[in-house]
């Protein structure tokens, strides 16, 4: 036991500066929050309906600025969409991957770009809101319901066939893969992003100058790629509810 | 790290409040501008092509109109020399004609003439005869 209380404290110690697992936390009734996660989320969600407001507000036949860039980040999004599920069927998930797919691309980058450590919060620190596990669960299980609600919609009560189709032998891992899909869609998301946090912290406490600079430019990468997979596995997941197996 | 609390749920339902606003003032908007700009290329190309086939067909037309008037100059070149061929034989076939008739004529008056001059030559010949006879000889004697 004492053991691993100089465990904790050793932890507690040395990750003092990087301050994982410290919240700013609210409480709301019974129930506590993380209020960085929630700053700094709506920082992003701002950021978004700024650039969309900025886009649309004067909507011109031959874009310009700020209207072409959102275009072209629209059409980047709809073809993601439409390579996943397909033309037929891809307008209604439009919205919804492409979110998923801004909102995290924002938020990692918000959290690699933006140096939240020089705004003081009571306890804990701002930072990419995609580096809390509760964001990133909460997004997966989304997707989850969302390709739930696809099926369903779909085909109505034999969307569960597919559990036993082609053979019954099956059933206990498609049941299971329906659990494996939000775990491994939040983890991947939650993990990437937190360890890119963490080395480019790490190496900022041993080498404070140039070296981390490589390690923050990959950062930037790993966080666009991880947007671009969560949201093409969303589109991925979805388009299997929605594919007939029949035909 | 893995401490759950009511974020989570927090965050869902805000996330699903973003979609729909992002759903509002992005995607609707923007996606109805790609469309319209796709259908108005779609409608200027369509269009430009229907132009296009419109431009050809009157060429066409018109080449056809060029080859035949062509044709009508070239019948109606072929006409006026077949035509200036038939008069110029008529007329060469009439003149030949009249030199014949006109020829002929000349030659029966020769004839004629050659006739006349021989029978006053004929009625001549007795007195010229007697004058010669009473040239040479005496002209008592003719008597």
């Amino acid at each position: 036991m004492e053991i691993l209380g100089a465990l904790t404290f050793v932890n507690t110690y040395t990750l003092a500066e990087l301050e994982v697992g410290e919240h700013f936390l609210w409480k709301i009734g019974n129930f506590t929050v993380h209020g960085q996660v929630f700053l700094n989320s709506w920082i992003v969600i701002g950021l978004l309906v700024i650039a969309s407001l900025a886009a649309t507000r004067n909507i011109q036949k031959i874009p310009g600025g700020i209207q072409n860039f959102m275009e072209f980040v629209l059409e980047f999004i709809r073809d993601l969409v439409r390579n996943q599920i397909g033309e037929k069927e891809y307008r209604d998930w439009v919205p919804f991957i492409g979110t998923l797919f801004l909102f995290i691309f924002v938020s990692n980058w918000s959290g690699a770009l933006v140096p939240w450590k020089l705004i003081e919060l009571p306890s804990g620190e701002l930072a990419a809101p995609t580096n809390d596990i509760n964001t990133t669960l909460a997004l997966a299980l989304l997707t989850s319901l969302a390709y739930f609600y696809a099926g369903l919609k779909k085909k109505g009560l034999s969307y569960f066939k597919h559990y036993i189709e082609p053979t019954p032998v099956l059933l206990p891992i498609a049941i299971l893969e329906d659990f494996t899909k939000p775990l491994s869609l939040s983890f991947r998301l939650f993990g990437n992003i937190l360890a890119d946090e963490l080395v480019v912290a790490v190496l900022v406490l041993l080498v404070p100058l140039f070296i981390p600079l490589p390690v923050m430019a990959l950062g930037l990468f790993t966080s666009a790629i991880q947007a671009l997979v969560f949201a093409t596995l969303a589109g991925a997941y979805i388009h299997e509810a929605l594919v007939d197996h029949h035909d | 790290m893995f401490d759950f609390d009511a974020t989570l749920p927090l965050m869902a339902v805000q996330f699903l409040l973003l979609t729909a606003l992002l759903n509002a003032v992005f995607y609707k908007p923007l996606m109805k501008v790609l469309d319209e700009r796709e259908d108005y290329l779609r409608s200027g190309d369509t269009g430009s092509k229907d132009k296009l086939a419109k431009a050809e067909s009157i060429v066409k037309e018109y080449e056809r109109q060029i080859a035949q008037a062509r044709r009508e100059s070239q019948d109606l070149i072929q006409k006026a020399q077949a035509e200036a061929k038939e008069i110029t034989t008529t007329k060469v076939a009439a003149a030949q004609q009249e030199v014949q008739s006109q020829r002929e004529a000349a030659t029966q008056e020769i004839e004629q003439q050659k006739a006349a001059a021989f029978a006053t030559l004929e009625q001549q010949v007795d007195s010229l005869s007697r004058q010669i006879l009473e040239k040479i000889l005496d002209p008592e004697l003719v008597k």
